[in-house]
């Protein structure tokens, strides 16, 4: 059964390849077929605790079953916490798998060589705007460091009626909506900010949490659902793509984003892929990769990796194999990458996205842990 | 003071007794006594020590524009290189100025307190004086059962009915107001901010204020009062000439426990602050305060290897501790310097 599912992921991997087309030359150069790790069920029960990001937590409660009717002797234990606990809590040995929507810093890396940063799943998000009739609004980068930073203030601004001709804007004064305390959220925006923007990036920069400019109105939420419930008319959020579906229900209108090529675009899987594709070209040995403001003519602006850091040294044998296995697990498109369980958070199954060379370069990396 | 510092050792010497006249029962109960007694005093002081030797690098980096800056950054995290500064190491443009924190949770606690105590103690007036006893007594129950709600209860109630409440009915109302005090003019925003949490949080020292001040009512001499009744004195005559005076050092203590609570309490004003970090334009404008800016930004601070963000956030735990201190020990002179040697009662008459 266990050569079964890993042909399956072989196979699917070339699928990819196949789809990516011709943006996959360099992956073909670079390493050729991705390779699983070794998996298998331990010999041992052992139970998988995670901490940390909120964002990656709905996914991984979902796997809670499924992993433990894969594979009997592995039990998964996912809770909160935030993305900065979940890097802590896997570097300091408290929980073995850490969630986090960042990846980890170089100063991270270089004070702790075992560590590593797996991407397990893509997920990406949304700009949000509520004004009464207008479903359908394009914005760019620079326009939304510039209403964060409080230079346009009125939603007729005539930067905002440049990039929407023939919508009528009201004269009224925009509410930007930010996240409350450190949020990976926050992090993935104001990197887009940084980007499209050279003000905001010698400004206030990009982060976990950072010093917002003081925006007249401004309001702040302490989650996406609290954004999307925060955000009345008037207003405009930065809001995760596990999130997407409440935004619609509240009668969000969800902006279309200028991407490098000029073209403005949602979030769809096809878009989020593309981001993916175009950007994943090429991953740093550490996995560390910004996927923000990509190439490519369909490449969604705002994408970002889900990690899940974890000790490549194990203490046993039985723990490293139970983590190896739930990796490959995870991104596999008949384990925990299957098209429902992504659905809900809206997330893009990491084997359907990223070229040959990463997904090798990926299970190499979860090759490398050992106990 | 001196004659009385030496009745006291003259007490204590009469009570020393040789130690073979101690029973087993004796020597535990010293020995657990004496720890016990001892445990309060070094928590304190261990917390306070470690507290300061981990805040003692951001003191060096940051000196006094901690206190009067109005930026706080943790900085690129994700830079490759640190800066040094006044031989600390931190990330590129980390800055940390707590003073919008510092106004944040020095008006919401003392709005608190100003609309907590005319209340608590008017109503606590109200249960021993006006209403019947058997009714007052089922009614001071509820007191105590408000005392006893958690205050992430506090926070959620606030969040989900009272803020909500709040933006649609009262605010509006408010902003009259904002013809006489610009503060109080809008946009009123959506129920959070400065404005509701210094009323949840006085909701919340409401039952601390007014239980102590209850206790103190009941200590206060039948006599004296029936004394003043029997002057022919009114019903209010008494409580103002009386009572008050009787408790009024009483009070001053009572508020100084509602202030610390009000200083200290985190979850609840997180949940209903907006926690942004600004002075706010208005009193309806989101803001936060010390402890909720602990608590939400902790996360973020495990982010930064130099350790440095993680010492600002001591400094500001510090910062917190010695606000509680200084409360508490200017509360306890106000008491001394209100109280005199004078018994209050009939003060006045």
């Amino acid at each position: 059964m266990r050569t079964g599912l890993m042909g399956g992921i072989a196979l699917l991997g070339t699928l990819a390849v196949v789809a990516c087309g011709g943006t996959s030359t360099p992956a073909a150069t670079n390493s050729g077929t991705p390779k699983p790790a070794a998996t298998g069920n331990p010999t041992t029960a052992v139970t998988l605790s995670e901490s940390g990001s909120s964002l990656l937590l709905p996914f991984l409660q979902e796997l809670v079953a499924p992993i433990t009717a894969a594979y009997p002797n592995i039990t998964l234990a996912p809770s909160g916490g935030g993305s900065g606990k979940g890097i802590t809590d896997a570097i300091a040995g408290n929980s073995l798998l850490g969630g986090t929507d960042a990846y980890l810093s170089p100063a991270q890396f270089s004070a702790n060589p075992s560590i590593a940063n797996i991407p397990v799943a893509v997920s990406a998000q949304g700009v949000w705007f509520s004004l009464p009739g207008i479903t359908s609004l394009k914005l760019s980068g620079d326009v939304l460091a510039q209403i964060y930073s409080g230079t346009i203030t009125k939603w007729n601004d005539p930067a905002i009626a440049a990039l929407n001709s023939g919508v009528t804007l009201p004269a009224t004064t925009i509410i930007p909506l930010v996240r409350q305390g450190t949020s990976g959220d926050t992090f993935l925006f104001t990197s887009f900010l940084s980007a499209t923007n050279s003000t905001w990036s010698s400004g206030p920069g990009f982060g976990t949490s950072v010093p917002w400019p003081k925006v007249a109105g401004e309001g702040s939420a302490a989650s996406n659902p609290g954004m999307v419930a925060a955000c009345k008319t008037g207003c405009i959020a930065y809001i995760g793509v596990s999130a997407s579906a409440a935004a619609q229900s509240a009668g969000l209108g969800q902006a279309m984003i200028e991407n490098k090529s000029g073209n403005f675009l949602t979030p769809t899987p096809t878009t989020i892929a593309a981001a993916v594709t175009a950007g994943a070209a090429s991953i740093p040995s550490n996995l560390a990769l910004s996927l923000i403001y990509e190439g490519g003519a369909q490449s969604y602006p705002i994408v970002n990796f889900e990690y899940l850091v974890v000790n490549t040294t194990q203490s046993s044998s039985d723990d490293a194999l139970a983590i190896r296995t739930f990796f490959e697990w995870t991104i596999d498109p008949n384990g925990g990458s299957t098209a429902a369980f992504l659905a809900k958070e809206n997330f893009v199954g990491l084997q359907a996205s990223v070229p040959a060379s990463v997904l090798s370069a990926i299970q190499a990396k979860i090759g490398s842990i050992t106990g | 003071m001196s004659a009385r510092a030496g009745k006291v050792d003259a007490g204590r010497a009469r009570h020393r007794v040789s130690k073979t006249e101690l029973t087993g029962g004796d020597r535990i109960l010293r020995v657990v006594s004496g720890v016990a007694s001892a445990i309060p005093m070094a928590i304190l002081g261990v917390i306070a020590v470690v507290i300061f030797i981990t805040a003692l690098p951001s003191i060096i980096f940051s000196g006094l524009s901690f206190f009067t800056g109005s930026v706080f950054n943790f900085g690129n995290l994700y830079a490759t290189t640190t800066i040094t500064h006044n031989g600390v190491q931190a990330p590129p443009h980390a800055v940390y100025g707590v003073l919008p924190l510092i106004i944040g949770t020095l008006s919401t606690s003392i709005i608190a307190l100003v609309l907590a105590v005319p209340i608590s103690v008017g109503g606590v007036l109200m249960l021993s004086e006006i209403i019947p006893r058997r009714i007052a007594d089922s009614m001071a129950v509820f007191l105590e059962l408000l005392a006893g709600i958690p205050s992430v209860v506090f926070g959620l109630w606030g969040v989900a009915v009272f803020g909500p409440f709040l933006s649609a009915h009262v605010f509006p109302a408010l902003t009259a107001i904002g013809h006489v005090i610009p503060f109080f003019n809008g946009p009123v925003g959506e129920g959070q901010g400065l404005l509701t949490a210094s009323l949840v949080l006085a909701v919340m020292i409401i039952p601390i204020v007014a239980s102590t001040t209850r206790e103190l009512l009941r200590r206060v001499p039948i006599l004296a009062k029936e004394g003043a009744l029997a002057l022919g004195m009114t019903r209010y005559e008494t409580v103002r000439v009386v009572t008050i005076p009787y408790i009024r050092t009483g009070i001053v203590a009572a508020s100084l426990l509602g202030w610390a609570r009000a200083l200290g309490e985190t979850i609840a004003v997180l949940l209903i602050i907006g926690d942004i970090y600004s002075i706010p334009s208005n009193a309806y404008g989101n803001t936060s305060t010390i402890a909720a800016w602990i608590a939400s930004t902790l996360d973020g601070a495990f982010g930064d290897t130099t350790g440095s963000g993680i010492h600002a956030l001591a400094e500001l735990g510090l910062l917190l501790l010695a606000i509680s201190l200084v409360t508490n020990f200017a509360g306890r002179l106000v008491v001394r310097k209100v109280s005199g040697g004078v018994l209050p009662v009939g003060r006045g008459v």
